[in-house]
C-alpha cells in the first residue's frame, strides 16, 4: 500500500487526533517489539488505518499510556493500549507488504536502483519469515495479489478495472476476514474492495507522468492527458462513493470520528491533491 | 426483541418530533435507493426494515393505532428473469454465464443493463458505467436504466468533504431537468419510509 489512507488533521477533534497519534506510536512500538529496530521504518499511514479499523471493530482499545518516543527520547507521546491482535496484525501486514514491494522493485528497476535494495532485503527477510509464520493468511493474500498484478500488467489490453482488481481483491479479503457475521462480512468486503481499488488508482494517477517517461505499465496511459484526468476523477470518486456507502452500514463506536474523517475528508483531500497536481503540471519533466 | 428506542438511538422520553427526526435521519442513511444496485442492498434493506419496525412499534405504543406492514414491489418479469434472480442473490458468475448465451444481435438495452449490474456487483465500476450508458442510450425512456446511470454519476460527484474540485470537466453541474426528474423519481419510489404516509 502506498500511504494514501490518511486522515485530514484539520477536520479532526483534538482528542481524536491524539488518539490517532497514539495508535500510530503504538504500532511503531509493536513493530520494534515483534521485529527489529529497522522494521520501524516500514510504519505507514495505511497500516495505521488498518490498526484503527481493527481496534474499532473488535473494541480492542483499552485506554492510553504516557511514554516516550523510541526514535526521539526527548519527545513525549501517548500510546494506545490494545488487548487483542490489532497491532500485531497491522505490524505483520506492514512487513509483508513492504517485503513484496521491495521484491517487485527489484524486478522492475535498473542496476543503480537495485543496489540499495540488495542491502535492505536481507534485513527484512527474517522479519518477513516471522510475519508470514504468525499470519499465514495475510502472507497468502499479499503474495497472491502480487502474482495477479504481474499477470494483469503483462497483458496488452488491460482495462482500468482489471488493473485495479488484484489490490482491491486483496484488501477486500483482508477486511472481510474481520467480519463478525455475514452482513458485516459483506459490508467489509465491499468497503475493502472499493478502498483497495481507490488506492491502486490513486497510485496509478500519481505515477502517470513517471510511468509514461519510463515506459512502465499504467492503466491510464492509453488515454491522452485530458481524457485520462477525467477518467481518473470519475473512477476515483465512484470508488470512494461506494466505499462511503458501505462504511455507513458499519456500526462503529470506538474511533468513529477518525474513520469517518478519513472517508469523508482525508481521502477526498488526497484525491484532489493528486488530481490537481496532475492538471497543473503541463511540463512532464518537472515531475 | 430489541428495544425500538435503541434502534432509533433515542431515549424513551423523547418527543414524537425527536423520534420522527431520528427516524428520518436513519431512513436517509439506509435508503434503499442509495444501495439500489449495490451488493450491500440486502444489508441496507435489513437495516431499513429494522428502523421501520422500530418506528412503527413506537408509534403503536404511543397511539395504540394500527399499523400497516410495508409492501415491497417486485421486479417486473422479463425474459432475463433468471439473470435477475442470480444477480439478486449475488451469484454474478452464473448471471454472466446466462447473459453470455444471448446471441450478439439479440443483445438489447436490458441485456446491457444487466451486464452493467454484473460488473457493478464485482466492483468494476468503469465497465459497469459503460454498459449502463449503452443501456440508457438504447432505451432512454427506461427509468431503471436511467436510475442506475444517475447513481453512478451521483457517486462520481463524491464530495462529502467539500474538497472536491472541478478540474474543468464540468461534470458536476445540475440542470433544472435533473432536479425535476429527481423529485419525480423520489416521489414515485418513496414507498419505504413512513414519514410521508
Amino acid at each position: 500500500m502506498f500511504g494514501y489512507l490518511r486522515i485530514d488533521k484539520a477536520e479532526l477533534k483534538v482528542r481524536e487526533y491524539e488518539a490517532y497519534k497514539a495508535v500510530y506510536c503504538g504500532l511503531c512500538k509493536q513493530l520494534g517489539r515483534d521485529y527489529s529496530v529497522f522494521s520501524r521504518a516500514v510504519l505507514s499511514y495505511d497500516c495505521t488505518f488498518y490498526a484503527v479499523l481493527l481496534m474499532s471493530l473488535n473494541r480492542g482499545c483499552k485506554g492510553f499510556r504516557d511514554g516516550r518516543c523510541v526514535c526521539n527520547p526527548l519527545k513525549k507521546c501517548k500510546f494506545a493500549e490494545c488487548s487483542d491482535q490489532s497491532y500485531s496484525k497491522a505490524a505483520a501486514l506492514s512487513i509483508i507488504s513492504v517485503y513484496y514491494k521491495l521484491h517487485d522493485d527489484l524486478l522492475d528497476s535498473g542496476f543503480f536502483r537495485r543496489l540499495p535494495i540488495y542491502f535492505i532485503l536481507p534485513l527484512f527477510s527474517r522479519s518477513h519469515k516471522k510475519a508470514a509464520r504468525l499470519y499465514p493468511e495475510l502472507e497468502t493474500l499479499v503474495a497472491e495479489m502480487m502474482r495477479m498484478q504481474r499477470d494483469a500488467e503483462s497483458g496488452s489490453e488491460t482495462s482500468i478495472d482489471e488493473a485495479a482488481h488484484p489490490t482491491a481483491l486483496m484488501l477486500s479479503k483482508i477486511l472481510c476476514a474481520e467480519g463478525a457475521d455475514e452482513p458485516q462480512k459483506a459490508v467489509l468486503s465491499e468497503l475493502g474492495y472499493q478502498l483497495g481499488r481507490w488506492v491502486y488508482l490513486m497510485d496509478a494517477a500519481d505515477d502517470y507522468y513517471k510511468d509514461r517517461r519510463n515506459g512502465c505499465f499504467n492503466p491510464f496511459l492509453k488515454y491522452e492527458k485530458e481524457e485520462a484526468v477525467n477518467r481518473m476523477e470519475d473512477a476515483l470518486s465512484v470508488s470512494l462513493g461506494r466505499a462511503f456507502d458501505a462504511y455507513s452500514l458499519l456500526e462503529l463506536t470506538d474511533f468513529k470520528g477518525i474513520t469517518e474523517n478519513l472517508l469523508r475528508f482525508g481521502l477526498p483531500l488526497q484525491q484532489s491533491r493528486v488530481v490537481s497536481k496532475l492538471t497543473e503540471v503541463t511540463d512532464d519533466k518537472s515531475l | 426483541m430489541t428495544n425500538p428506542y435503541e434502534v432509533l438511538g433515542v431515549s424513551p422520553s423523547a418527543t414524537d418530533e425527536e423520534i420522527k427526526k431520528a427516524y428520518r435521519e436513519l431512513a436517509k442513511k439506509y435508503h434503499p435507493d442509495k444501495y439500489a444496485d449495490s451488493p450491500l442492498k440486502d444489508v441496507a434493506e435489513q437495516k431499513m426494515k429494522e428502523i421501520n419496525e422500530a418506528y412503527d412499534q413506537i408509534n403503536d405504543m404511543r397511539r395504540n393505532g394500527n399499523t400497516q406492514s410495508s409492501s415491497y414491489r417486485n421486479a417486473a418479469q422479463s425474459k432475463y428473469y433468471a439473470v435477475r434472480v442470480y444477480i439478486q442473490r449475488n451469484m454474478v458468475d452464473e448471471a454472466e454465464q446466462l447473459l453470455g448465451r444471448t446471441p450478439v444481435e439479440e443483445r438489447d438495452a436490458e441485456w446491457n443493463f444487466l451486464m452493467g449490474m454484473c460488473y457493478f456487483r464485482r466492483g468494476w465500476n468503469d465497465k459497469a458505467k459503460e454498459y449502463f450508458t449503452t443501456a440508457h442510450n438504447m432505451d432512454p425512456g427506461n427509468a431503471e436504466f436511467k436510475t442506475a446511470l444517475d447513481n453512478m454519476n451521483r457517486r462520481a460527484g463524491y464530495g462529502y468533504g467539500g474538497y472536491a474540485q472541478s478540474t474543468g470537466g464540468g461534470s458536476s453541474d445540475c440542470s433544472f431537468a435533473d432536479v425535476c426528474s429527481m423529485i419525480l423519481c423520489a416521489d414515485c419510489l418513496c414507498s419505504c419510509c413512513r414519514v410521508c404516509r
